[in-house]
């Protein structure tokens, strides 16, 4: 038999935020946006240094064991996502999630296609050095990467954007 | 959940000054985008435990309001922390809201993630409108706790629920199942002779 226990509770959080004083949420978003601004530069670099980094991981040679070099893609894209993720870097962040999921929908012991992590360094260096308004040419390469992931994982045929 | 659902109003005021915040996160600069944010908010971040090692040691001598939590940090599981907290029995850090941050979450770890016992995952890419939310929802949130064999945390069900005091569900079937009988044969007593 499983017992539940039911505990009701209230944070002292609950009691802090309704406290006098304090300030709007206006205010605070645009306080936080500035904040955030102020790390754009350093997000910028970060990113372009761990796209760096993806670009140069090499194919694990056919006698190693893959696991560990695939895991360090995945560390490298979800570390983009984490970088570029609060400066409405969406497409940076499509890109590198669409990494992500080919590389955790790998079976274990089966062969990861390699190409796979090239052509998503390519397309995250690309898309990195694109101007603001070249709106058609990120479309593309976002649509064409998510076809490469919907054809290897079928569940995540979702649009593109 | 009342107003915790509503989108945030401009001018709505909240005031979470006094709220003694850690954020654990393994990355810097992930560290520092969320101290930023929240700095904007009007919260200063008291503790920055780098590893889920350091949180657990701070956790155990400083009472803390609200927790934000990286999923996946380098050598250990931010779902651990959660789950070790939540079973911990520090007084009032057990209960304390906890939300966490992932830019991305395995497949395999879906199910670790949501049953860790924390409050809210908030996946990025995340805005600040989309963290002041989660946090004013969290505040909010009056949902019990729960302590099971298998998960300790917020009762997962949103829905407001109140717990069944008052008598076992076996007894309200067999009452189900027996009440057409004792009609049926009440009725059959009840008929005249012809």
């Amino acid at each position: 038999m499983t017992a539940v226990m039911w505990k009701p509770r209230t944070s002292r959080l609950s009691t802090i935020i309704d406290q006098p004083g304090g300030l709007s949420v206006g205010v605070a978003m645009a306080q936080a946006r500035a904040n955030l601004d102020n790390l754009k530069a350093e997000s910028q670099s970060i990113v372009a240094e761990r796209i760096a980094r993806l670009s140069a991981l090499q194919a694990p040679p056919a006698d190693q064991d893959p696991v560990l070099r695939l895991n360090e893609a995945y560390e490298i894209g979800s570390a983009i996502i984490d970088a570029a993720g609060p400066f409405d870097r969406d497409d940076l962040c499509k890109a590198a999630a669409g990494l992500c999921d080919l590389i955790d929908a790998a079976l274990p012991g089966a062969t990861f296609d390699w190409r796979i992590v090239t052509v998503h360094a390519q397309a995250l260096q690309l898309i990195l050095g694109l101007p603001e308004d070249a709106e058609e040419t990120r479309t593309e390469i976002l649509a064409n990467l998510h076809q490469m992931v919907a054809r290897k994982i079928p569940a995540a045929d979702q649009p593109a954007d | 959940m009342s107003a915790a659902e509503e989108p945030l109003r401009e001018s709505a005021v909240f005031n979470l000054t006094g709220a003694v915040t850690m954020v654990v996160d393994d990355s810097p600069f992930s560290m520092e985008v969320t101290i930023q944010a929240l700095q904007g908010f009007g919260i200063r971040t008291k503790h920055t435990p780098r590893s889920t090692a350091q949180a657990m040691e701070l956790l155990k001598l400083h009472p803390v309001d609200l927790l934000f939590i990286d999923c996946e940090m380098e050598g250990s599981d931010g779902h651990g922390l959660v789950r070790w907290l939540r079973r911990s029995g520090l007084e009032p850090n057990a209960f304390v809201p906890v939300i966490m941050t992932a830019s991305h979450v395995r497949r395999s770890k879906v199910a670790d993630v949501r049953d860790c016992g924390a409050n809210f995952l908030v996946t990025k890419p995340f805005s600040p409108a989309v963290v002041l939310e989660r946090i004013i929802w969290v505040a909010r949130d009056n949902r019990a706790f729960l302590e099971a064999a298998d998960y300790s945390g917020p009762d997962r069900r949103c829905a407001p629920a109140t717990p069944r005091n008052a008598g076992e569900r076996r007894a309200d079937m067999i009452r189900q199942i027996s009440h057409p009988a004792e009609s049926a044969a009440a009725a059959s007593t009840e008929e005249p002779s012809s």
